[in-house]
């Protein structure tokens, strides 16, 4: 054992696995001058690590009675803290101790010691100083299995060695690097924290595992990510949060209520300031009772309208048209969707306006991902158009036409003409009236256009 | 995902045809009976429109051609036979599907309700309980207004809702308009 460790002593940044093969003298030695050299890391950790390692010492005096050097090793004061954060070094020193008193136990002869001795050259890079420590954990962990690991583990009665033990040493790798990551990001958190973020971070990593995480439920901090895949959903686990299988999926399902809470939020009007579920909840119902109001009110008004349901547009506008073509074709357009311009409505009105300049048809931003085109209405255009007779210019039409120009075939987008069997719908204009809906039920009077709720289909 | 435009045409068209095959029965209608036949036809031509896409839709069919001859018929010449015996069905099983749903999630819920006892402070239990409350309320009177509501989660309830407010403007605007343009017509 002394033969082989030679030479690793001879590499210039064996901090603490030399330390750790080395015979005790050496390692005592060792220790002593990295103490004085260096500073603490996380001096809460060192805390933590001591108070271990003070435990293990104890039960090492007890198991190993023989060896006085493990019992000299046990009377080294533990490295007071230091205040200082730079390097993870001396905080090594402090995880070295307890992984030499396990080491110890177990290398006694070849092959932990192989074992070890492959990790130890895997994590001598450079910048796995941290995984050296990580790779320290692993083999104090494996040390502790080979001894009466019960005692050991209930003696340390720390989660995060248990949970090391338990599945960390194959991903150990995966942890160091985690590890590495926090443990520069966060140089001043408490010991606590640290050992948080490894149980969060690899329990997330394994969702089957059922940790004793659920304890742990008052951490704060965020580092929430949400990854939607085909298969399933990948949720990543708040830290601080519980992680067993049932509130994932209760979150899950939350995330999928809020989401779709958001949608509603647009739709119904009004709903922008409120942010609670059952004030928003009040909203919806209100409105869909409103709705459903309308629809009643409208069926009345429309059975009153009609003693006898006879709804022929055709004959509607035939015999209105000639009487008063500018409030019908006003009407239709403004108030009617469009659909009931019929080619006798298109004959009629020919000869009584020149031009009218049309449609107009606002691109309304892409809304909630569902169809990004919006149609609106100009109401104030289309009534200056009839009015004048000209043909309107705004900027915000895409579309224009014309009546007196020959009907040419719309664009399919706006209207299908297969439509209808009554209406002829060669209809040079489709009106979309989703903004009227906001202004209530005034009718001829509304003029100024103004944003509406943008009508979503949902499929 | 239907542009509006098209959805609106496809409402009107069929209940164009309700309302005509109302219209057809030569019978004089009270006022009341009016209201009803129109807004019974402007309803299923609105779940109609939809396809059975949509839990409220079938519910709604369901609804509208157990109640009487009216309903059915007037679903029958909106619908055609053959897809109104399919909705019939999707509806049937869809009802008796989320009917066991809802029973077996009710005892799991009292199973699990023991166990799982949350270690929270006492006032941050009652909040969270009264709130609760307030949004278990609430979804009642929702789930009371969408047709076939009462069996859906909440998830579905609120797609269910967004869908159907949809609906409901598509028929608002395509029944103003075609009040105003009679009204307009018979007061000329």
């Amino acid at each position: 054992m002394n033969n082989a460790f030679p030479e690793i002593l001879q590499c210039s940044d064996m901090t603490v696995l030399e330390r750790q093969k080395a015979p005790l003298q050496r390692q005592q030695e060792q220790l002593q001058q990295q103490e004085k050299q260096q500073q603490s890391y996380f001096s809460e950790l060192r805390g933590v690590f001591s108070n271990q390692t003070s435990h293990v010492q104890g039960l090492q005096g007890g198991l190993l009675s023989g060896d006085s050097l493990l019992c000299d090793m046990v009377m080294t004061p533990q490295a007071k803290p230091d205040p200082g954060l730079e390097t993870a070094r001396s905080e090594l020193g402090n995880i070295d101790i307890a992984g030499m008193g396990f080491g110890q136990c177990g290398y006694v002869n070849g092959p932990s010691f192989d074992m070890n001795y492959a990790i130890y050259r895997t994590s001598s890079c450079p910048p796995a100083v941290v995984a050296a420590a990580v790779a320290t954990e692993g083999v104090e962990a494996k040390g502790k299995e080979s001894v009466e690991s019960e005692k050991l583990g209930s003696a340390i009665g720390r989660e995060s060695f248990k949970k090391r033990k338990a599945d960390k040493l194959h991903c150990s790798k995966v942890v160091a690097e985690d590890d590495s990551k926090r443990i520069k990001a966060c140089a001043e958190e408490r010991e606590s924290k640290i050992t948080g973020p490894n149980t969060n971070k690899s329990s997330s990593s394994n969702n089957n595992n059922k940790k004793q995480t659920s304890t742990e439920t008052s951490k704060e901090n965020s580092k929430f990510s949400k990854v939607q895949k085909p298969d399933y959903i990948h949720v990543r686990a708040r830290r601080g949060q519980a992680t067993d299988r049932h509130s994932l999926a209760e979150r899950v399902r939350r995330e999928k209520i809020s989401e779709r809470m958001k949608y509603l939020q647009d739709l119904v009007p009004g709903c922008n300031k409120i942010t609670g579920k059952a004030g928003m909840l009040d909203e919806i119902t209100s409105y869909v009772q409103s709705l459903q109001q309308q629809v009643e009110l409208l069926s009345m008004k429309l059975a009153a309208v009609n003693p006898k349901l006879d709804f022929n547009i055709d004959n509607l506008f035939a015999k209105q048209v000639r009487q008063n073509p500018a409030a019908v074709l006003h009407f239709s357009v403004t108030n009617y969707a469009g659909i009931v311009c019929s080619r006798q409505l298109f004959a009629s009105c020919t000869t009584t306006f020149p031009t009218v300049g049309m449609l107009s048809e606002m691109a309304n931003p892409p809304y909630l991902q569902f169809n990004p085109v919006q149609q609106v209405v100009s109401c104030r255009e289309v009534e200056m158009g009839m009015g004048m007779g000209m043909e309107i210019n705004s900027p915000d039409m895409a579309l224009q036409r014309t009546i007196n120009a020959p009907l040419s075939i719309p664009d399919a987008s706006f209207l299908d003409s297969s439509c209808l069997a009554q209406f002829q719908s060669s209809a040079a204009w489709d009106v979309e009236l989703q903004n009227l809906y906001n202004v209530g039920f005034d009718q001829e009077g509304s003029t100024t256009p103004f944003p509406s709720q943008p009508f979503t289909g949902f499929h | 995902m239907r542009p509006p435009s098209s959805l609106k045409q496809e409402f009107l068209k069929k209940w164009i045809t309700g309302l005509q095959r109302c219209s057809s029965s030569k019978r004089n209608m009270s006022i009341l009976e009016r209201t009803k036949a129109i807004k019974l036809s402007a309803d299923v031509a609105m779940a109609s429109a939809r396809n059975s896409t949509t839990c409220w839709s079938r519910a709604l069919i369901a609804n509208a051609s157990k109640d009487g001859s009216d309903g059915k018929h007037l679903v029958e010449q909106i619908l055609g036979l053959e897809s109104e015996r399919l909705m019939m069905k999707k509806a049937s099983t869809g009802a008796l599907v989320c009917n066991k749903r809802i029973r077996s999630k009710k005892i799991l819920k009292r199973s699990c309700r023991i166990p799982r006892t949350r270690k929270c402070v006492p006032q941050v239990a009652l909040a969270t309980s009264i709130a609760k409350r307030m949004v278990r309320k609430r979804t009642q009177v929702l789930k009371s207004l969408i047709p076939g509501g009462e069996f859906m989660n909440e998830v579905s309830l609120i797609e269910e809702t967004l869908d159907y407010i949809i609906s409901l403007r598509v028929q608002v605007d395509v029944m103003r308009g075609l009040a105003g343009v009679s009204e307009l017509v018979n007061h000329n």
